[in-house]
Formats: C-alpha cells, structure tokens, sequence
C-alpha cells in the first residue's frame, strides 16, 4: 500500500512515516488555531495551506485532507 | 621535530631540540582511526550502492560511514521538523512613544500573547491613556575577549564575515601556514602557551601600516596575558600569525583570513569590553511596556577586532521615574512561530564539533562529501531525496551507523590507545565484528534497500532536470527533454510526450543547462542557468518573449 500523499510505502494508518508526522503535527496544532482566532477545521486547514511557514508535508497532508472532506461533504449532501 | 610555524627560526630551533623517538602511541592510534574509518567506508558504502544498482541496473555512487552516516541524520531530522512544521500564530503588543524628537517602540511586558482578543483587548485599554514611567534600571556588564581561534571557530567566523564555506577557509589557511604567515591551522587548541613568543608578534606586527598601532597599544601593556578557551589539543597551539609580513600579493581571501588571524590573536590580549544596559518599565493604565537600550562605555578587544565586530549600541533619552509620556500609537500585532533554522555549512559544522563527530581536519571534507553525492544542497542546507532514503534505509536496517554515540565509543577507544591501555589490534577485531552484523543485515535485505534507494534516485534525478511547474495544465512539471524526432533539447511539460499538453520552450544547444529554481522578475517564467565552455554561464529566462529580451532571444 502506498501512501495517500506520495509514492513512498505507507503503514496501517495511510500515511508514509514521513507525512504521518505531518498529520500528527496538523491535528495538534488545531487547538491552538482554534484558541487563538476561534476557527473552523476547515478555515484552519485552509489557512496552513496558504501560510508560508508551513512545511511542504504538512501542506500536502493539509491539501490531501481538504480533499477528502470536499468528498465526504458531497457524499453526504 | 614539533613545530606548529614554517618561520626559519622555528625550524632551526626544532632540529636543534629533536625528539630522541616517535611517538608511538599516537601513530598507533592515527593508523586505527585510518583502518576503521576505511573498513567502514568501503564496505556501507559498497552494500548501499551495489543494492541500488541490483535493483535498477544503473551505477550512482551512494556512500556512508562512520562520520557520514551521524552527520546526515542531524541534517535529515532538521529537514523532517522544517517540512512537517505547522507554524502557530501568537501576538505581541506595542506602544510607540515620542522622545526628543525620535520615536521609540516599548513592547509589552506579557508578550507573546496566545489569542487575537486578548491583544485586542490590550490594546482597547491603553488607547489614548498616558505612560508613567515606573522604574528605570541599568547595568554595567563585561564582555570577554573571544579565545583564540582554533580551526573550528576560524572556519566559522569566516563564515559569518565573508561566507567562505568550512573546506575553503581550511585551504586558504593551508597556504597561509606554507608562507609562515600562521601557525598550523589543523589544531583544535583555544590556547596560546608564552612559548611562541608574544612580545616578538606583535614586535613584528608593531612595524606594519595595517596593525602597527594595535599592536604598539597592546606592548604598551605592562603584562600580556591572553584570554584563552578551554579547548586543548596536545599537538598544536591555537591559531596565530607568526608577525611575518607577506612577500608576496596576497588575494582577497587570503588577505582576509590573515587579517582575521592577525586582529583575533590582538584582541584575545585586550581588556574585557564594558556595556550598560539600560532597562525602563512605562506603565500605562493597568498594563506595563518596557524599553531596552544598550550603550558601549569601554570598547576593549572590540577595538582590536574591528571591522569583525559591531557593539549594536541602542541609546534613548535619559527617564526618570514617575515622568509621564505621550503615547502615540498602542497596535497589535499577529505573527507566526517559525520552524527550526536550516543548517548551514558553519551551524554544522559547529554541531559535528559539539557531538564530537570527525576531528579538525576531517569536519570540512565529510560536509564537502555530502554535497558531492547530493544527498544536500543549497547553501542553506537542503536534505535531497536520496539523503533522506539513505537515512531510511540505515535507520530501518542498521541504526547504529546512524548513532554517534557509536562514533564516540570508538573515539575514546583511539583515545585509550594513545594513552596505551588499548591496542590497535584489539581494537580494529572489534569493529570489524561490529561491522560484519551491519553487512549481512544489510546483504539479507538488499532488494527491499535497492527498491527504495532507487526510487528515491529516480526522483532525484526528475527534481533535478524540473524546472517549474507547468503553467499552462498545472498537473505536469516543466523539465529538459529531448525531441524524438531531432534529439534537439527543449524545456517541456511532463505530459508533452502524452500528447495531453503541448507547453514547450526552446533551449541553446550547447553546454550544460541547470534549473535554477526560481522566476524571471519580469515575466515570472522559470530561469536557468547555461554553462558553455569557454564562456562565462548566464541567466536565461526560458519564455522567448520575456520583455527583458530584445528581438532575437539577447538580453537587453
């Protein structure tokens, strides 16, 4: 199984271990995203993708599960 | 003979006190480090490139090693935080206030500040209320002079001034030692024994234009004592001129280390510099904002090693407690944390010292060598993909190359045998044991190694010929391809060859053609650089219509 974001190998959580530390960095930072400036996951996700600070990876896990929320909104709407 | 100088008279006085034998122990343990650092060379490097060769049928030169393998993984963990890295965002509070004609910006005492109405609430009330000045201190602290340069902090001030890289600076003071300018410059010694002589330097130094008055200043002392560090290396003192003036045109960077040398050793004899610092607290309503100044009083060595130093000196107008200030403007202000610092060829350098990985004269080359197989690049060091799979494939499957506590073991055991309580032999059959364990590991797992090495160069290989990323279908990548038809060369899309999208752009013929990564300032289209023979390279924007272009491709 290859990972949901690049080429390399994945494990049992979808990711390489490379962009699994991404998403373990993007989902601890949403609290204090969510305590400064009182945002949405989605506006949060939004806004690490555009910052320039954010690490290539992190931008890729955070596109990726852009992504997939589009597609879990449309299924359900 | 034991001289650190190639001055007549050191050499004369060296042969005239020979020692009656070598020093055996410490060949013995130079020959050990030798043979362990070849045994484990050879054979990783070997395993890694054969696994990647197996695999896709073509040779790339892949290598690792005792000091290799550390140093990469402290740059591939670096690389790792700065791409994961989700920045957070905080705010900082200011007060800006009128003085004699000058304004002055105190920050709030609490700052950082954790959310965006908390600052703005700040800010709500301090507007339009007066400051108080509530406390006003300062104090005076001593600088000490710097030690004396070894080759490690030589290496790195001559980064920090001139940007010359680790393996450069160590070239330039080579032949500055072979025209006895300086003494031996592969020393790791922050001390400078009264031996060589310090009233003689600065004699010699006393007669120069350039130093003269320094050095007069410093004979003037009644007592010369230098500052010295605490690093010691039995071989060599610390760096220093020998007070010989050049007998031929030095170039710049040879004239610019000499002078470094030349102002260092100066000012390691010099008085502690005197700085005060100055400390206000301005109250404004509930809320405290301070303001730091910081004046030099006694310039000291910063005298000596001028132009190599700046005091910063930041100076505002005298307060006193209980005086009330306007304040101008209160703002808050939205920043985000940064991610870690890339590592640059000094900064690492400086953490291969600190991890004791490599010695002095070793440090600059492993560094070069990561380069060379491009496991890094950029000045501002980048770990490839192929850096980072060699450290996969080593931490997955032999993590003790990675380890520099490994390398640190086997550095106190040469210790031990220049200190005769451990032999060479003894020595080199245990590392060799260790060494078997690694290969076989690494034998048994060669497809799974050779499959992941070789992806990685492939992509590396891909990354190197892109150019950008294609602006017309936005999927594919801009990269150097060759017509099918005519072999001729061109800048296309990834996709051209799919017949999907036709964005193309052509190319000279002739010479070498590099990505340069970044985008023409006038039309944003992507740039590279062209290498022909004979000529010098030059910039090229790859849009033919690029305004900056007179008719016919030339750059106006």
């Amino acid at each position: 199984m290859t990972c949901k974001v690049c080429s390399r190998e994945a494990d049992e959580t979808g990711y390489c271990d490379l962009h699994y530390k991404a998403h373990v960095n993007i989902v601890k930072a949403y609290a204090a995203w969510k305590k400064g400036l009182n945002i949405s996951w989605d506006e949060y996700l939004k806004e690490i993708k555009r910052n320039c600070l954010t690490g290539e990876w992190a931008k890729q896990v955070a596109s990726h599960l852009m992504k997939n929320e589009e597609i879990e909104n449309d299924k359900t709407s | 003979m034991k001289y650190s100088t190639l001055t007549p008279e050191e050499i004369q006085e060296s042969y005239a006190n020979m020692s009656p034998t070598l020093d055996f122990s410490l060949i013995e343990a130079g020959l050990a480090r030798h043979e362990i650092d070849w045994l484990y060379g050879v054979n990783l490097s070997r395993a890694l490139t054969q696994a990647a060769k197996k695999h896709s049928g073509r040779y790339t030169t892949l290598s690792t090693g005792r000091v290799q393998g550390p140093t990469l993984k402290f740059l591939a963990t670096r690389e790792l935080s700065i791409r994961n890295f989700v920045p957070i965002p905080y705010w900082t509070v200011s007060a800006t206030f009128g003085l004699d004609h000058s304004v002055f910006e105190a920050a709030y005492e609490k700052n950082p500040i954790d959310t965006k109405a908390e600052a703005n609430a700040i800010v709500k009330t301090c507007m339009g209320k007066k400051g108080t000045v509530r406390t006003v201190e300062s104090q005076k602290i001593l600088i000490n002079p710097p030690p004396p340069f070894d080759l490690g902090s030589l290496q790195n001030e001559a980064y920090r001034l001139f940007k010359y890289t680790p393996m450069f600076t160590l070239k330039v003071a080579q032949r500055l030692y072979l025209d006895a300018l300086i003494s031996y410059p592969r020393t790791s010694c922050q001390r400078l024994p009264i031996s060589i002589g310090y009233k003689t330097i600065l004699q010699k130094l006393a007669k120069s234009d350039e130093h003269g008055r320094f050095a007069r200043a410093l004979l003037a002392k009644p007592e010369l004592k230098p500052k010295e560090g605490k690093g010691f290396d039995p071989a060599h003192p610390a760096i220093y001129p020998t007070g010989t003036r050049p007998d031929r045109m030095l170039n710049t960077a040879e004239r610019r280390i000499w002078n470094l040398v030349v102002r260092r050793f100066m000012a390691v004899f010099a008085e502690s510099s005197i700085q005060q610092t100055i400390k206000a607290t301005i109250a404004v309503h509930i809320n405290e904002f301070t303001l730091t100044g910081r004046q030099t009083i006694e310039e000291g060595w910063m005298h000596f090693y001028k132009p190599f130093v700046h005091s910063n000196d930041f100076v505002f107008p005298r307060l006193v407690k209980g005086q009330e200030i306007d304040i101008e403007n209160v703002a808050a202000q939205g920043e985000f944390t940064k991610p870690p610092p890339r590592y640059n060829p000094s900064s690492l350098l400086k953490k291969m010292q600190k991890e004791k990985l490599g010695t002095k004269a070793t440090r600059a080359g492993i560094i070069q060598t990561l380069y060379d197989r491009k496991y890094i690049t950029q000045e501002k060091i980048v770990v490839t993909e192929v850096g980072f799979e060699v450290v996969r494939v080593l931490h997955q499957y032999c993590p003790d190359v990675l380890s520099s506590k490994l390398t640190a073991k086997l550095e106190d055991a040469m210790s031990e045998i220049q200190e005769k309580n451990e032999t060479r032999q003894i020595l080199l059959e245990r590392a060799i044991e260790i060494l078997q364990t690694i290969t076989s590991r690494l034998k048994e797992q060669e497809p799974a190694i050779g499959k992941q090495l070789s992806r990685a160069l492939k992509e590396s290989r891909l990354e190197e010929l892109t150019v950008g990323t294609c602006p017309i279908c936005k999927t594919g990548k801009l990269v150097v391809l060759h017509s099918k038809k005519t072999g001729k060369r061109f800048v296309g899309c990834t996709n051209y060859f799919k017949n999907t999208c036709a964005n193309a752009f052509p190319l000279p013929q002739s010479g070498v053609v590099k990505p340069l990564h970044n985008v023409c300032a006038s039309c944003g289209s992507p740039t590279v650089q062209i290498y022909q023979k004979g000529k010098h390279s030059w910039k090229l924007c790859i849009n033919p219509v690029c305004g900056k272009k007179q008719p016919g491709g030339k750059a106006k």
